[in-house]
């Protein structure tokens, strides 16, 4: 069975938020939630990289670790999904995630939180499939219509990718590959330069501030 | 090898003392892009990242707490407070089964000991208490020991009431905790006596009843474990209640820390309190439902105010019979 994984390519994501935008549309999300976001490190600076995060479907996923209703499941194809008609909403795994990915719709006369929401890799949840119900809760079931997720799929340069863990890794080593044969192309300078997170004046200070 | 040491200090050496070029940066080292990027992610949680969705701490790209809490709530908290609930339920199983309860013969006089306006107010913080305390735990432990029982539907039912019910109360309990206080706190300032009844265990090492004024040591601790447990449960409640108060995720995280820790004492130390207010002392759960209790209960357990009632009462009838 395959086991489904996100991968999102730092080297290609444009920060243009269309798989937030086609998440929220396919999935008709709640007020004031987003499944999917996507984080922008050292904006404006050299060195500038975005990433689209949701739910990553963990393997030994620490929400359903502390969640005080154990209302989570894995599916087989290795989807992390959970009840809403079980969660109390209590936040606890939006604490243990280490992507943030739970989020919580304003609920009631205090805005406390609504029952927890969260990507669900568009496999639907534990209603009958393709029922007005699980649509209702949990979005669109693309994965029982053999379509994969719809942020990935709209992705424009192909940076957020999703489906089989061995496929997925496939063709991230190959663009690994190919990109490293590239830089070599254009000399080891280039490549030190281009793909480092600091740059190389701000290294150089601090060797020499070291000694 | 008639000098195998000297290899083994060689060697001791070389891990210790590497060798100087190894540690610096070497000029001509790439680096790994990937790597260095999450390096960077994973060590710029304070500096800011930016991010277009608005929710709490959606700049966050990895929750370098989330480890953390799953660790504490699963190994720690879940754990060790069940051993110290279990643990002082057993103690004081044990203590009864070996000691019994106090009891003394009555004297069929009665005095008062609480007002109305006093028992109130201890029924109602008892009642909130013992409200939160099983929704609490409910929360806490139910998925351990209610869920494998009951099945998920029963246990959802039960699980939202309980949150529901705590979160209504938990402000409730606030307004008990403070007129309480007010109400008891002058007569649980702690006094020399209170420090040799402690010493004394309250009688419990035999010798006979240490004296005792109005409440004694034991009962003064648990009016201030009370306070201060109250106040952390209280304050921390108040954030959990509320989470727009404070921003991101870590505060919240350490709020339920502090509540859950401080709920667990709070509840380990209402059980001995429970305990010795019914069976372990008899005759003190009548001072709490009617107000009187008999005057040989009162002289055996808080002598020093016995002797005070009977001062003022004197005090009263002389200064009845100069009147007259
Ligand atoms: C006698 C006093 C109290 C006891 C024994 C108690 C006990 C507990 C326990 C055991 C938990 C579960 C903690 C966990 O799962 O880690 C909890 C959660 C909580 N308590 Fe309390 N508590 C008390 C007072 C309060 C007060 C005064 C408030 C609010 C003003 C409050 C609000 C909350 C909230 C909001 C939660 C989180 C549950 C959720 O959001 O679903 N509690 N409490
Ligand atoms: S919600 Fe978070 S912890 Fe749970 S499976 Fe998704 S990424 Fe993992
Ligand atoms: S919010 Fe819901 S899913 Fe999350 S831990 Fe609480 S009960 Fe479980």
């Amino acid at each position: 069975m395959a086991r489904m994984k996100f991968y999102c390519d730092a080297e290609r994501c444009i920060e243009c938020n269309g798989c937030v935008t086609a998440c929220k549309n396919e999935n008709e999300v709640p007020w004031g939630v987003n499944r999917r976001r996507v984080v922008t490190i050292k904006d404006g600076e050299r060195g500038e990289r975005s990433l689209s995060v949701a739910c990553m479907h963990c393997s030994d996923a620490p929400c359903a670790a502390v969640c005080p209703v154990d209302c989570f499941y894995t599916t087989k194809e290795g989807v992390v999904l959970h009840d809403k008609d079980i969660c109390i909403g209590c936040g606890y795994c939006f604490y243990a995630c280490p992507f943030g990915a739970p989020q919580f719709p304003e609920d009631g006369a205090f805005a406390s939180r609504g029952k927890m929401d969260k990507c669900t890799f568009c496999a639907g949840g534990p209603e009958e499939t393709g029922s007005a119900d699980e649509f209702r809760k949990y979005g669109r079931n693309r994965l029982a219509e053999g379509k994969l997720p719809l942020c990935a799929e709209m992705c424009a340069t192909k940076a957020l990718l999703a489906g089989d863990a061995n496929v997925i890794a496939d063709i991230y080593r190959q663009r690994v590959v190919n990109r490293a044969a590239s830089s070599l192309a254009h000399g080891v300078e280039l490549q030190r330069q281009k793909f480092r997170a600091t740059p190389e004046r701000e290294r150089t200070r601090t060797r020499g501030s070291e000694g | 090898m008639r000098h195998w040491w000297v290899w083994v200090w060689l060697c001791l050496g070389a891990t210790l003392f590497p060798p100087v070029h190894a540690a610096g940066p070497s000029t001509d080292k790439v680096l790994n892009p990937g790597a260095e990027l999450w390096n960077e992610v994973r060590g710029r949680q304070a500096a800011p990242a930016t991010t277009q969705v608005q929710g709490r701490d959606s700049q966050v790209l990895v929750n370098e707490w989330g480890e953390h809490f799953r660790d504490y709530r699963r190994q720690r908290f879940v754990r060790y407070s069940g051993y110290l609930l279990a643990g002082v339920v057993s103690l004081l199983l044990l203590y009864h089964l070996l000691h019994g309860g106090l009891e003394v013969t009555e004297s069929g006089r009665k005095v008062l000991r609480f007002e109305l306006t006093e028992r109130i107010v201890h029924w109602l913080l008892a009642g909130v208490f013992l409200l939160l305390t099983v929704t609490g735990v409910v929360l806490a432990f139910g998925r351990f020991v209610v869920l494998p029982w009951s099945g998920p539907e029963v246990f959802a039912v039960i699980a939202s009431a309980s949150k529901e019910g705590h979160n209504l109360f938990g402000p409730l309990f606030i307004v008990a905790l403070l007129w309480f206080f007010v109400l008891f706190v002058g007569r649980n300032l702690p006094r020399l006596v209170d420090i040799y009844w402690l010493i004394r265990a309250g009688g419990m090492l035999g010798g006979g009843h240490p004296a005792a004024g109005f409440f004694n040591g034991g009962e003064k601790i648990w009016f201030w474990i009370l306070t201060i447990g109250g106040l952390a449960v209280s304050t921390s409640g108040v954030v959990l209640d509320f989470p727009a108060l404070v921003e991101g995720r870590n505060p919240l995280v350490l709020a339920l820390v502090v509540h859950g820790i401080a709920a667990v004492v709070l509840i380990a130390a209402s059980f001995g309190h429970m305990y010795l207010g019914t069976l372990g002392v008899k005759g003190s759960l009548e001072g709490m439902k009617s107000g009187l209790v008999d005057e040989a209960w009162a002289h055996a357990h808080h002598v020093l105010w016995y002797e005070e009632l009977n001062r003022k009462a004197q005090a009263e009838s002389s200064a009845r019979e100069q009147g007259q």
